[in-house]
């Protein structure tokens, strides 16, 4: 499995950009872009009402567990899972070997809207990558962060 | 592996503490919640437990350190559910992994669990083609205030015998004793070799 690439603002401009359009087609509440790792990479729409970084970290958890039930029933991996809410539903996307979507939107909107509009922002997302991994030089510089400054980043309250 | 953002000037990590069951793994980050102090944000502690508060699937409790020459550094702590039956469950946690705590319990007679324990992450990072010798980590010898411990150069005979000796930390973890030191030093490990990977690439 390839690890995710350096993403500079030009990666992040384009996955906003996709979903927004996402947002805005599908009158979805929310969007996210996880790594399937756990972090979040960025999210869109309306953010306060959520704690999104530990939704991030669930929804990962959540869908590694669906990749190994697909390996189960004998599928490589689901591209995708829906979770059907009273109010709210959320739909998770696979994108490629690294990341996921995650969207959130009414329980009424209905989620062949939410499927049919984020086929073009996975496929954005995916060929925005692609061109991420083909950058050369990828390694961000941190040279310049002073090492005697990390081994007490955390410290223990007296 | 480490998300690096640099839009935003964010560096994402995921550390994950392994060990047997009953080690302190969740202790740790209870601790780490509780007494944790300049930080720039810390998240919610969840935990996906049993009623039983054994961990079912995984803890996640997200701290913002400081920024460092204005880099945001994010440190995502996980914690793996140690009971032996819930081996799948390890594999998922230790996807995206960047650095890893061995928390090892120090009672004599767990010392069969932690050596099982620890030979079961090298075969989940060989599942997940990853490499123990490539990823940093840490052994942190838990429980040192019990009165049927083994001595520390014992644990470090049954579990850091290696051509390269890793850091380890005796610990008391319900006390909140060696806990930081040893987040300190994983951190540590960890942006060292961030800036060795970088200024290899850039030489």
């Amino acid at each position: 499995m390839f690890s995710l690439p350096p993403l500079l603002e030009e990666d992040i401009q384009c996955m906003e950009s996709a979903l927004d359009e996402l947002l805005q087609k599908s009158e979805a509440t929310t969007a996210l872009i996880i790594d399937k790792g756990g972090p979040l990479i960025t999210q869109r729409g309306t953010l306060n009402a959520f704690d999104t970084t530990t939704m991030a970290a669930l929804t990962a958890g959540s869908f590694a567990a669906s990749e190994a039930i697909a390996g189960l029933v004998g599928e490589s991996y689901f591209s995708s899972v829906y979770q059907q809410g009273e109010r709210q539903s959320l739909w998770i996307g696979n994108v490629g070997s690294n990341l996921l979507v995650i969207v959130i939107f009414k329980a009424s909107l209905g989620v062949g809207v939410v499927k049919y509009f984020a086929v073009q922002t996975t496929q954005r997302i995916a060929a925005q990558i692609k061109k991420a991994r083909s950058r050369t030089d990828e390694n961000l510089d941190l040279v310049s962060l002073n090492l005697l400054d990390s081994s007490e980043l955390f410290k223990k309250k007296a | 592996m480490a998300i690096i953002n640099q839009a935003t000037k964010e560096l994402q990590v995921k550390i994950v503490y392994y060990g047997p069951g009953r080690g302190g793994k969740t202790t740790n980050l209870e601790q780490l919640h509780s007494n944790v102090q300049n930080v720039q944000e810390k998240g919610k502690l969840v935990s996906l437990a049993t009623s039983s508060d054994r961990t079912l699937f995984f803890d996640f409790l997200p701290i913002e350190a400081m920024s460092i020459k204005g880099f945001k550094t994010k440190f995502q702590l996980y914690t793996v559910p140690g009971q032996v039956i819930y081996n799948t469950t390890r594999q998922l946690v230790l996807r995206g992994v960047d650095g890893i705590v061995f928390v090892a319990d120090s009672q004599y007679d767990k010392m069969a669990e932690n050596v099982e324990s620890f030979a079961n992450l090298e075969e989940n990072m060989k599942a997940l083609k990853l490499n123990l010798g490539d990823i940093p980590y840490v052994l942190q010898y838990n429980k040192r205030d019990l009165p049927n411990v083994a001595p520390v150069e014992y644990m470090d005979f049954l579990l850091n015998n290696r051509d390269v000796q890793v850091p380890s930390f005796p610990a008391c973890a319900t006390r909140c004793e060696g806990v930081f030191d040893t987040l300190n030093m994983i951190t540590r490990l960890l942006l060292h070799k961030f800036i060795n990977e970088g200024t290899r690439k850039v030489a």
